[in-house]
């Protein structure tokens, strides 16, 4: 099903992004050293200090050499020692990874059903009065940047109406156990993981309606309009299915970079996922935790490209390879 | 079983389908015959119920309107009772789902069998219609198109509908896979109403009994297939025929002058027309019976095809030689009539005495139905006649403009002026230069393909509706003749002209006509369509006239390469 020639394509990109993510923070312009710990902080340091830290990062080798040592600790599964937080990158990424994929998750999955139902339910009605209801509300949705969307679920919910909780992603020192914990964590979930999802949703939809639209003229929906089926069935299984495909690809790009764009939403309600970290970390220029964040996200997009592709292959049949299909090479008949 | 009673459909300003009428009884088939865009696909369409556009008119399945039907009430309809077998083989499958799936889809979602039943009898069904078991699970981008109509058959068959609709069956397949869905489509013709709508006029012959024909959203001619093919009634038919590459057919290929447009009012094949009078631009004719034979109908204010000319059993003598006996032939618009024989057979006294430059001894001369008696201008203005040698036949002593403008001058039609404006355009059309310089050659002067051309112009200048050539081009060297019968078919084509085109040359007579009628010792021998008479001639005579005809001995045999012979040994 999936080839080894198809990977190989995935690790060459895997290995120009590492030696991107690598060259890329050393070219900014500043001192880490200094970025961290100040000017004054640094004036006070021991020479001893600044030597040591100096070695622990390879700052005074080549950078050819910074490149080799980084390879080789990240192979140990060490992404290096944040400044800013005084933690291992490592430790500092993974605690954030999972409420961004949860957020983002959460998300996706309320833009990409909802985005791909409306659009089909609209092109499946073209020009009726749904449709131009549909276009014309998540057209208007699709005009304001993410973090006012967020600002004024923030202040509609949080602040006027006080139904929901203003920021973080659960309640600190709260001690919440079991079933009480999951609500708390889905009460703070909710409001910039629907913000996120109103923000992509019209992508989604315009992309769905549009291509349902173009489905609805192929001859096979005639046959199926022809065949008596009923209505839902001819739209979902029929139309609906043939739409997904660019529906399909279009998440895919999304979700990517819904991981790293999810950064004002997160901001805006101190959500502590990779976001936050991108803009802690970019602040203090601390080049290990940006490092290390980055890598993530790129294994991330890799991943969800690498699934999409595996998708693909199992809803389309045009893109399995025949055997598979038949279990027997074909005969040449008729 | 399924009746349509005045269905018209209207996309805008645009009626496609105008006041179509026609009942198909239990077990009957009927073939819908017409160019693209003449209303086939918008008919199967609102037949079965998916067409968009307005409509009047009832479609009666059972006595049911289905155009009054509540949508659920007709998808019930829909694959139960009425099936179609799409056009676009290539997209009318779901590329998604195999096969099978697709073919017991119709019977699951009717409810009218469990999916595991559904399923072999979907498999049942591919099999009835020619795939074998390793193809049920495939998906269409897999199978070839042949197949891919197969699998579409099946579908169709699916619910045992009672009326199969089937939109161009085997337009896009080759000519093999062609024949093997015909005879599949034939077997189920036993058991399902059928129809077939199509612009493949053999596929037509061979899938129907009735066969109507459908003009501008119209139907202009109906009847049995056979004789419909063999017997054109309309001239629209008679031009689809004409330009289909028949493989029994030897007259070169002729269009259908014009292209299809939907007249406001008046009969719709009226700009294309070359019959036409002028009751035709103002009335749309309505399907009338035919003398030809029951059941057949056509749609034309003058009956069908007219005969231009007919000749009841027309005998001439010079002194006691009976030169021609009892000769009876017709000529229809726009036709050409072969006279064969060799010299002295009376092809020449048969053209001249319908000119009246010989005495008939007996019979009668018609022209337009009417009789013929003493030649006026009236006469000469509707036939003409070109000779065999162009030279003796064009004054000396007149140039070009003279001879071709005596015609007119005889019958006074127009000023000075306006002849020569005639006579610049029928040179024009005969495809000679209309300049004054060539206006003043004279014929000397003209080489033998040039003079032959000037003799046509005259003969032409008066528009005549009949042309009867005598060995027009028997003088000219093989390469001018072409030209010039290349000329004469595309005259008919474009004013229905017809000819009677004498020649002793058969394989000439072949390529050019429509009939042939074989004259010998003064009796007609053979008269019969062109095609027929040349691969079975009836009389022996016409036997040794094919024999002897000019034939190049190389080039037969030579069609298979010679490696073949290797390959096949291997």
């Amino acid at each position: 099903m999936f080839r080894l020639r198809d990977s190989a394509n995935y690790l060459a990109a895997f290995l120009i992004i590492l030696a991107v993510n690598f060259f890329l923070p050393r070219l900014m312009p500043g001192d880490p050293l200094t970025a961290i710990y100040g000017e004054e902080a640094l004036v006070h340091m021991t020479p001893d200090a600044q030597e040591e830290l100096i070695q622990r990062f390879a700052l005074d080798r080549s950078l050819g050499e910074q490149f080799l040592e980084y390879c080789s600790a990240l192979l140990r599964g060490d992404l290096g020692y944040s400044y800013y937080f005084n933690d291992t990158v490592s430790a500092v990424v993974f605690r954030a990874v999972p409420w961004t994929l949860l957020l983002v998750g959460t998300a996706i999955l309320i833009s990409a059903l909802a985005g791909s139902i409306a659009g089909m339910e609209s092109g499946w009605r073209r020009g009726k009065r749904t449709d131009r209801a549909l276009l014309a509300g998540i057209m208007f949705l699709e005009g304001f940047p993410d973090f006012f969307i967020g600002m004024i679920m923030l202040i509609v919910f949080g602040v006027v109406l006080k139904v929901l909780p203003l920021a973080g992603a659960m309640t600190p020192y709260a001690g919440y156990t079991g079933l009480a914990l999951v609500q708390d964590i889905l009460r703070h979930l909710i409001l910039p993981a629907s913000s996120l999802a109103l923000v992509n949703l019209g992508g989604t939809f315009l992309l769905a309606r549009n291509t349902m639209v173009s489905i609805l003229g192929e001859s096979y929906i005639f046959t199926a309009r022809a065949k008596g089926l009923r209505e839902r069935v001819v739209s979902y299984r029929h139309a609906g299915r043939n739409s997904l495909f660019p529906v399909i690809t279009h998440i895919g790009i999304q979700f990517g970079r819904m991981v790293t764009g999810a950064l004002f939403i997160e901001t805006v309600f101190s959500y502590p996922g990779l976001g936050l970290l991108i803009q802690k970390g970019l602040q203090a220029r601390d080049y290990p935790l940006l490092q290390g964040v980055f890598l993530v996200v790129t294994v991330t997009v890799l991943v969800t490209n690498l699934f999409v592709e595996v998708l693909y292959k199992k809803i389309d049949p045009r893109l399995r390879p025949c055997i598979s299909t038949t279990g027997r090479k074909l005969e040449t008949t008729v | 079983m399924l009746s349509l009673k005045n269905l018209s459909v209207r996309y805008g300003k645009n009626l496609i389908l105008n006041n179509v009428s026609f009942t198909l009884h239990r077990g009957e088939s009927l073939v819908l015959i017409g160019e693209s865009g003449t209303g086939k696909t918008t008919l199967a369409k609102s037949i079965i119920g998916l067409g968009d556009g307005s409509y009047s008119g009832d479609v009666r399945y059972r006595g049911q309107n289905l155009l009054a039907m509540d949508p659920e009430e007709m998808a019930r309809i829909r694959w139960n009772r009425i099936a179609m077998v799409f056009q676009n083989v290539e997209s009318a499958l779901n590329p998604l789902f195999n096969i099978l799936e697709q073919v017991a889809e119709p019977m699951i979602e009717h409810g009218l069998h469990s999916p595991r039943e559904a399923r072999s009898k979907a498999g049942d069904l591919l099999k009835k219609v020619g795939l074998s078991t390793a193809h049920f699970l495939l998906y269409p981008h897999q199978l070839s198109g042949g197949q891919k109509q197969r699998a579409l058959i099946a579908m169709a068959l699916a619910n045992d509908p009672e009326v199969l609709i089937l939109d161009e069956p085997t337009s896009a397949l080759d000519p093999v896979t062609k024949e093997e869905i015909i005879q599949l489509l034939r077997e189920i013709r036993k058991k399902c109403t059928l129809l077939a709508l199509t612009h493949d006029l053999a596929a037509a012959s061979r899938l129907a009994d009735r066969t109507a024909v459908l003009y501008g959203g119209r139907i202009v001619e109906t009847g049995p297939t056979g004789t419909l093919l063999s017997d054109p009634g309309h001239p629209y038919t008679r031009g689809l025929i004409r330009s289909y590459p028949d493989i029994n057919g030897t007259k070169d290929l002729q269009g259908i002058p014009g292209r299809l447009s939907r007249p406001k009012r008046g009969c719709p094949f009226e700009p294309r027309c070359t019959q036409g009078i002028d009751v035709c631009k103002e009335a749309v004719p309505e399907l009338r019976e035919t003398g030809k034979e029951t059941r057949r109908m056509v749609a034309c204010h003058r009956g069908g095809i007219v005969p231009l000319l007919k000749t009841c059993e027309l005998s001439a003598a010079f002194g006691r030689v009976r030169a021609l006996n009892r000769a009876g032939i017709t000529v229809f618009e726009g036709e050409t009539v072969a006279l064969v024989g060799e010299s002295g057979s009376g092809k020449t006294t048969l053209a001249r005495t319908v000119m009246g430059l010989q005495r008939q001894c007996e019979g009668e001369v018609y022209l337009e139905g009417v009789l013929v008696g003493k030649r006026g201008r009236d006469f000469y203005r509707k036939v003409q006649m070109i000779y065999q040698n162009p030279a003796e036949s064009i004054s000396h002593r007149q140039n070009v403009l003279e001879a071709v403008s005596e015609p007119l001058e005889i019958h006074r039609i127009g000023s000075p002026a306006e002849k020569k404006e005639i006579v610049k355009r029928v040179l024009d059309e005969v495809e000679l230069p209309s300049d004054d310089e060539f206006l003043k050659i004279y014929p000397h002067h003209l080489s033998g393909g040039e003079a032959q051309r000037v003799a046509i112009a005259r003969a032409l200048v008066l528009e005549p509706k009949l042309l009867i050539a005598d060995e027009p081009t028997s003088a000219l060297d093989p390469s001018v003749q072409a030209k010039i019968l290349k000329l004469f078919l595309n005259l008919q084509e474009k004013r229905g002209l017809g000819i009677i085109f004498i020649t002793h040359d058969i394989a000439l007579a072949r390529k050019v006509s429509d009939r042939i009628v074989v004259l010998k010792d003064g009796y007609i021998i053979e008269d019969g369509p062109t095609g027929a008479v040349i691969s079975s001639p009836g009389h022996p005579y016409t036997r040794r006239l094919l024999a002897a005809a000019p034939a190049l001995p190389y080039g037969l045999g030579k069609g298979v390469p010679s490696y073949t012979d290797k390959c096949l040994s291997m």
